[in-house]
C-alpha cells in the first residue's frame, strides 16, 4: 500500500481521546481482570466466612494495606512504562516502601510473641498453597492489562512486563484477602511478596514477547 | 518545507479532540520527518518506507499514550526508534555503530567531543614541548618517566614542561574569563 492511501484509511477512524486516557484504559483492564479473579475467587476458593468480621480487625486492613500500596504503585510504574520517552528505573524506588513498612509490623509483631511459636506464626495454615494462588489469580489481571497495552507504547518491554506482572500480583493479593484467613504480618511479608514477586518475574520473562508492537 | 513542533503538537492535539483533518495533516507532515530520521540511521534504502508506514500506524493506534502536556517530538522520536530497534531486530542487522552512538547516548556523546576539542584547542596555543608533555601525563595517563623516555628528555624536563604548560594554560583560561 502506498503511504498517501495508509494515511486516508487510518485517518478515517480518528475517535476523541479523552484525557488521561492511558489511566483510563489501564483502570478498565484492571477493572476487568478483576472481576474475573474475583468470580475465581468465589467459585473455587470461597470468600472466608468471617469476612464481615474480620474488617473490623487490624490485620485485614493490614494485609489491604500493604498489597494495595503495592498495587498503586506498581500502576503508577505501568502508567510510566505505558509512554515511550525514556525512563530511569530507579525513579521507582518507592515501589519497596510497603515492603520496608510491613517489614516493621512484622518485627514489632514477633517482639510480642515467644520466639517458639515464630514458626507457626511464619508458616500459618496455607504457606504452601498461598503464593501459588497469588500468582495464579493474577493471570486473568495481567491479560486484562496486556489488552490495555495494546493501544499504548511501552518501549522497555522487560521493564513493561515486569511493572505489569507486579501490579497483577499485588492486586491478586488485595483479592485473594477476601479468602485468605491468615493473620501474621509475618506470613504476608513471605509468602504474599513471594507470590506478587513471581508473578512480576513471570511478566519480566514474558513481557518482550507479549508486549511487541 | 518542515513543519515545525509547534504546529506537529497543534495538529496531534486537535487530532485527539476528534478533528480529522488534523489527523491527516500530522500524519501527512510526518511522512518527510520520519523518511529524513530514518534514512540517515537505517542502511537499507528499500525497507524505509516499510517503517515508515509502520511508525504512521504505531502513531496513530498508539496516539492515546501522548500526553499533551509533553513535547511531541520527544514522543514521536521515541516511538520511531523503537520501530528502527525493531527493524534491525526483526532483519537480524546489527546497528552500524556511529548510529549506537547517536541512538543511546546523543547528548553525552557530544559533550564528551566537545570537551575533547576544548582540550585540543588550549593545547594548540602551547609550546608542542609543553603541550606533549601534558598530554601525556594528564591526559593519556602514562607515567613521567615513560614520557621523558618517548620525548628523549630528561624525568624533570618534563615535570617543569608540565608545570609551566598548566600555569600558561590557567593564566590563559583566567584572562579569557575576566
Amino acid at each position: 500500500m502506498n503511504t498517501d492511501s495508509l494515511i486516508e484509511t487510518l485517518a478515517r477512524d480518528v475517535g476523541p481521546v479523552p484525557r488521561h486516557a492511558v489511566g483510563r484504559r489501564l483502570l478498565f483492564g484492571l477493572l476487568a481482570g478483576g472481576t474475573v479473579t474475583v468470580l475465581l475467587i468465589a467459585v473455587s476458593l470461597g470468600f472466608r466466612s468471617d469476612l464481615g468480621l474480620a474488617m473490623h480487625g487490624f490485620t485485614f486492613w493490614m494485609k489491604w494495606a500493604y498489597t494495595m500500596s503495592l498495587g498503586f504503585a506498581a500502576i503508577a510504574m505501568v502508567a510510566r512504562l505505558a509512554r515511550p520517552e525514556p525512563v530511569h528505573l530507579s525513579a521507582f524506588w518507592p515501589v519497596v516502601i510497603p515492603f520496608v513498612l510491613l517489614a516493621i509490623v512484622a518485627i514489632a509483631e514477633m517482639a510480642h510473641v515467644p520466639s517458639g511459636d515464630w514458626l507457626a506464626m511464619w508458616l500459618g495454615q496455607s504457606w504452601k498453597r498461598c503464593p501459588w494462588l497469588v500468582l495464579m489469580l493474577s493471570a486473568p489481571i495481567f491479560a486484562g492489562l496486556l489488552w490495555s497495552f495494546r493501544r499504548l507504547a511501552p518501549t522497555r518491554l522487560r521493564a513493561a512486563g515486569a511493572a505489569a506482572g507486579l501490579a497483577a500480583g499485588a492486586w491478586a493479593a488485595t483479592l485473594y484477602c477476601l479468602h485468605c484467613p491468615e493473620v501474621s504480618a509475618l506470613f504476608v511479608l513471605t509468602w504474599y511478596s513471594l507470590g506478587i514477586l513471581l508473578a512480576a518475574a513471570i511478566g519480566a520473562l514474558v513481557g518482550p514477547l507479549v508486549m511487541r508492537w | 518545507m518542515r513543519a515545525s513542533e509547534d504546529q506537529l503538537k497543534t495538529w496531534m492535539v486537535e487530532g485527539l479532540d476528534g478533528n480529522a483533518a488534523s489527523h491527516a495533516a500530522l500524519l501527512r507532515a510526518l511522512v518527510p520527518v520520519l523518511r529524513a530520521f530514518y534514512r540517515r540511521r537505517v542502511g537499507d534504502g528499500d525497507a524505509i518506507e516499510d517503517i515508515v508506514q509502520e511508525t504512521l500506524i504505531a502513531v496513530h493506534t498508539r496516539r492515546i499514550s501522548y500526553d499533551r502536556e509533553r513535547v511531541f517530538s520527544a514522543w514521536l522520536f521515541a516511538i520511531a526508534r523503537y520501530k528502527m530497534i525493531d527493524h534491525f531486530r526483526r532483519t537480524r542487522q546489527t546497528c552500524p555503530i556511529e548510529d549506537v552512538e547517536d541512538i543511546l547516548f546523543a547528548a553525552g556523546f557530544e559533550d564528551e567531543a566537545n570537551a575533547r576539542m576544548d582540550v585540543d584547542q588550549l593545547l594548540a596555543a602551547l609550546p608542542e614541548k609543553q603541550a606533549r608533555a601534558i598530554r601525556e601525563t594528564r591526559i593519556d595517563g602514562h607515567s613521567v618517566a615513560d614520557a621523558a623516555r618517548t620525548a628523549g628528555i630528561s624525568e624533570s624536563d618534563v615535570k617543569i614542561s608540565v608545570h609551566r604548560g598548566l600555569k600558561a594554560l590557567s593564566a590563559r583560561i583566567r584572562g579569557e574569563r575576566l
